[in-house]
């Protein structure tokens, strides 16, 4: 029953979230993620770093007693790390109940964006392995985002390998 | 959630702890000679109360069941009968008390409660015969069948009340008799003769005493069906000590009603005999009698009216015998915890705070409320450990049930000696120390101790000794499982973990005995030649060390080759607040437990010995140790290179130790443990984080992992 008012809440904030994306910059281009998965976004926070683990896990924060990890979504694209300034943001997502801070370069807003507005990424084979990340380009005005699919941002990539290769298997 | 779910869960709740109560007065009294009549009566009751919850709950097997071992207890309790074979009768005990557990677990899970009775069935009523015969034989007489009231017959069969009449008898003693209870007992024992359905108030006559102080104020009011007159009541109800007693013919449907209604009846009744002022406080008295009292399960007969009402009576019973008990969600004690980890934190966050450092404050006030805050949230911080705290009691009278079963099983002879037992230990590390126990136990009867041939050969008693022991030392807990029986053979383990290749080639000279006993706990290691169905498949000691590990505990064997051997477990008292050094190194801050810290050093780097792998090691008051440079370690930003700058803590883990080299220490302090979250994967070494007073995070170093 528990489960039941949670699933109305979730469908109730779906509704109110329907085709909202929050947006971020990193580089040049500007990214997307359904607004659903976002709980806050925190300004920059004292990392605890962890050795021993992926260079994309920046290390954990205390958020209001409770410890978050964060990772680094410039380094998770194997773009060049920056320097962190006071338009760094951390936005904290829940993802399927794991709940992970994104470091993002620049918050642009929050944009909605209709189903009509969203194509596929280009189907050419090298590009779909580096766009893993990204399963649509969204039209908003002028401007192109690129729609982030939380849960390969977040998942290791090992694990995702091996997953791919099952469901491979499976087909 | 559902109704029927909150009863289905009342009902699993009371009548598990129902179960473990029966398992445990059994073991508890399985040596001796025969079971007392209170024990009897006991059983007879939980019996019944499972019996008519189960039926409520439509649990047919688990009602079949309860039923047979009920008659098998009303037999004892109605005839005493001699020469009972008491172990079989455990046996029986724990057959019924296995399947019961097991059709709970089954329902638990959500699926359908399918176990087949039939076999057990048979079982008991074989048993049963025998003892029954036994009796007869000797010419006793045999009492009269129990019959099985099935609970939801909550009307009378129609069968029964044709030329049946019915009566509300109230007696009403002398006022000085003692024990109206009894009397009371005795009058409905009486008339149960005679009775076709019996209804009576106060209705738990046999198991409270305060019952005869009602029955002195407000009279025993006995419904009754009988086929009898009322002369014939009359006289069946001659007894002493009864001031008079009061037949009135009632209708069918008054009796069905029977104590739904009567407080007022009661009540007025009442009102004759004692003057006007009293009138009106025991009204008050009688209704919240006749609210509480209703017919309790495990009197002598019993017809609930309620279908609903059968779960909450059975919770009632439990109340009215541990008053002082009361059951917590164990998620809401999580909470607590939580909570009071942040007061800790929240508070050392005040008292540590920047804005305090300013010079030129006076701040003694200040300090002295500090301490006052310190010293409540410590005792507030120990009464919530303390609430968490579980004798170990359950724990260890499972492993006696398993001692009994595997040794009879084995056909050996052991005798478990239990010693602090009493000995209290954090909820969460009980949970992770059963299955280890019960692991050891099972590895001492089937391998330690040897048969009782080969032990007389040995010139040994041949009944053989477990220890099991537990003890509080030094902040952690020992939990000791000793026997006295063969041993452990270096030769036999030494030429197995060869074999398996899992030491290499190296002789025996180079280990000692210690390093060979734990050969034992490497993954896939077991000197049984054939796969028991008690232990023996190789899996056992390694999971042991696991699970032990897995609550930041060690396994410690000793043992000497014919006279027995000692599983040492040392565990901590608790997982979730520990006293640490905090200390810092590189960019990062990190704490140690204290009890794992031998002593902190300062050496210099010329005193460090570099082999040529590039191992560090030092001397230190003519041992070796090695060293271990957190910075390079962990690979940590603008750290100190020099070990003359820094700090050198010597930690001891198990047997293992090393000097960690560190830039500095910051202060002794209790820390909250926190796990790390699991999407980061585990990094050896590191056992959780914790929040210090400024908010920053440290992680936590686990010298188990951090040494090995």
């Amino acid at each position: 029953m528990a489960e039941e008012i949670m699933d109305v809440n979730e469908d109730e904030s779906e509704d109110t979230q329907k085709d909202k994306f929050m947006t971020f910059k990193s580089g040049n281009e500007e990214f997307a993620i359904e607004l659903q998965y976002v709980s806050e976004i925190v300004e920059m926070q004292r990392i605890t770093e962890i050795p021993e683990t992926e260079d994309y896990i920046k290390g954990l924060i205390n958020l209001r007693g409770k410890i978050i990890p964060v990772i680094d979504v410039r380094i998770r694209f194997k773009q060049d790390p920056i320097e962190y300034t006071d338009r760094t943001c951390i936005i904290i997502t829940n993802i399927k109940s794991t709940v992970v801070g994104l470091i993002v370069e620049k918050i642009a807003g929050v944009v909605t964006l209709k189903s009509e507005d969203i194509v596929p990424p280009p189907q050419v084979s090298e590009l779909q392995r580096r766009n893993k990340y990204v399963y649509g380009l969204g039209k908003s005005g002028d401007s192109v985002k690129l729609l982030l699919s939380p849960e390969k941002l977040i998942r290791d990539e090992d694990m995702e390998t091996l997953e791919e290769m099952a469901d491979y298997e499976e087909n | 959630m559902s109704d029927t779910d909150g009863m289905l869960d009342m009902y699993l709740f009371e009548n598990g702890q129902l179960l473990e109560n029966l398992q445990d007065v059994t073991l508890e009294k399985k040596d001796e000679n025969e079971f007392d009549e209170v024990t009897i009566n006991e059983f007879f009751r939980i019996m019944h109360t499972i019996k008519g919850s189960s039926a409520i709950m439509m649990f047919d097997n688990i009602t079949k069941v309860a039923h047979k071992l009920e008659d098998v207890f009303y037999y004892l309790r109605e005839s005493h009968p001699e020469n009972v074979p008491h172990l079989v009768l455990v046996d029986h005990i724990f057959m019924v008390s296995d399947f019961i557990s097991e059709e709970f677990d089954k329902i638990r899970e959500g699926d359908d409660a399918d176990g087949d009775p039939t076999e057990i069935l048979e079982k008991i009523d074989n048993f049963l015969h025998k003892l029954k015969d036994g009796i007869s034989d000797s010419g006793a007489v045999l009492p009269e069948e129990n019959k099985f009231e099935e609970p939801q017959h909550f009307y009378i069969a129609p069968a029964n009340s044709e030329n049946s009449k019915y009566y509300r008898i109230q007696i009403n003693f002398l006022s000085d008799t003692q024990m109206c209870n009894v009397r009371a007992y005795n009058a409905v024992h009486v008339l149960k003769a005679i009775a076709q359905n019996i209804l009576y108030s106060p209705s738990d006559i046999l198991t409270n005493e305060e019952s005869s102080l009602e029955i002195l104020a407000n009279g025993f009011v006995i419904f009754l069906q009988t086929q009898s007159s009322s002369e014939e009541l009359n006289s069946l109800l001659d007894f002493s000590n009864i001031e008079s007693v009061e037949i009135d013919d009632i209708t069918e449907d008054e009796f069905l009603i029977g104590f739904g209604n009567t407080a007022d009846n009661e009540a007025s009744d009442a009102i004759n005999t004692v003057s006007f002022e009293e009138a009106e406080k025991i009204k008050d008295e009688v209704k919240e009698n006749s609210k509480v009292n209703n017919p309790q399960p495990g009197d002598f007969v019993i017809k609930e009216k309620d279908p609903g009402k059968g779960v909450k009576l059975a919770g009632k019973k439990k109340e009215a015998k541990k008053q002082s008990f009361i059951s917590v969600n164990v998620s809401k004690m999580d909470q607590l915890m939580d909570l009071i980890s942040e007061i800790v934190i929240s508070e050392s966050v005040v008292l540590q705070n920047q804005d305090l450092k300013v010079p030129g404050l006076n701040l003694t006030n200040f300090h002295k409320a500090a301490a006052q805050l310190t010293k409540f949230t410590s005792e507030l911080q120990d009464i919530i450990m303390s609430l968490r705290m579980m004798p170990l009691n359950n724990t260890f009278q499972k492993m006696n049930r398993i001692v009994f079963e595997t040794s009879r099983k084995l056909g050996k002879d052991i005798e478990l000696i239990m010693i602090g037992q009493d000995t209290e230990v954090d909820k969460n590390i009980i949970e992770h120390i059963s299955d280890p126990l019960m692991h050891l136990i099972r590895n001492s009867v089937d391998h330690g101790i040897e048969t009782k041939e080969e032990r007389q050969a040995a010139g040994k008693d041949p009944k053989g000794t477990i220890t099991l022991e537990a003890k509080n030392e030094g902040g952690k807990v020992y939990i000791i499982v000793s026997d006295d029986g063969k041993g452990l053979d270096t030769d036999k383990i030494y030429n197995k973990a060869r074999e398996k290749g899992l030491i290499g080639n190296r002789p025996k000279d180079e280990f000692t005995d210690k390093e060979i006993f734990q050969f034992i706990t490497l993954p896939g290691f077991s000197t049984k030649e054939k796969v028991s169905e008690l232990s023996g498949r190789g899996v056992g000691m390694d999971v042991v060390v696991k699970n032990i590990q897995s609550v930041g505990g060690s396994l410690d064997i000793t043992s000497e080759n014919g006279h027995g051997s000692s599983m040492t477990l040392k565990i901590p008292l608790t997982l979730s607040i520990i006293e640490g050094i905090v200390l810092e190194s590189g960019d990062q801050t990190f704490v140690i437990e204290t009890s794992a810290i031998k002593e902190f050093l300062r050496l210099t780097e010329d005193s460090i010995i570099t082999d040529p792998d590039g191992s560090e090691f030092i001397m230190i008051r003519g041992n070796c140790y090695p060293v271990i440079r957190l910075n390079d370690r962990y690979q940590l930003q603008n750290g100190l290179q020099r070990v003359d700058d820094g700090i050198v803590i010597l930690a001891e883990y198990d047997d293992k130790s090393a000097c960690i080299f560190v830039d500095r220490l910051v202060g002794e302090q209790e820390i909250v443990v926190k796990p790390i979250p699991s999407y980061i994967k585990k990094v050896k070494g590191l056992s959780g984080c914790t929040q210090l007073g400024d908010g920053r995070i440290a992680l936590i170093l686990d010298m188990g992992g951090f040494l090995s």
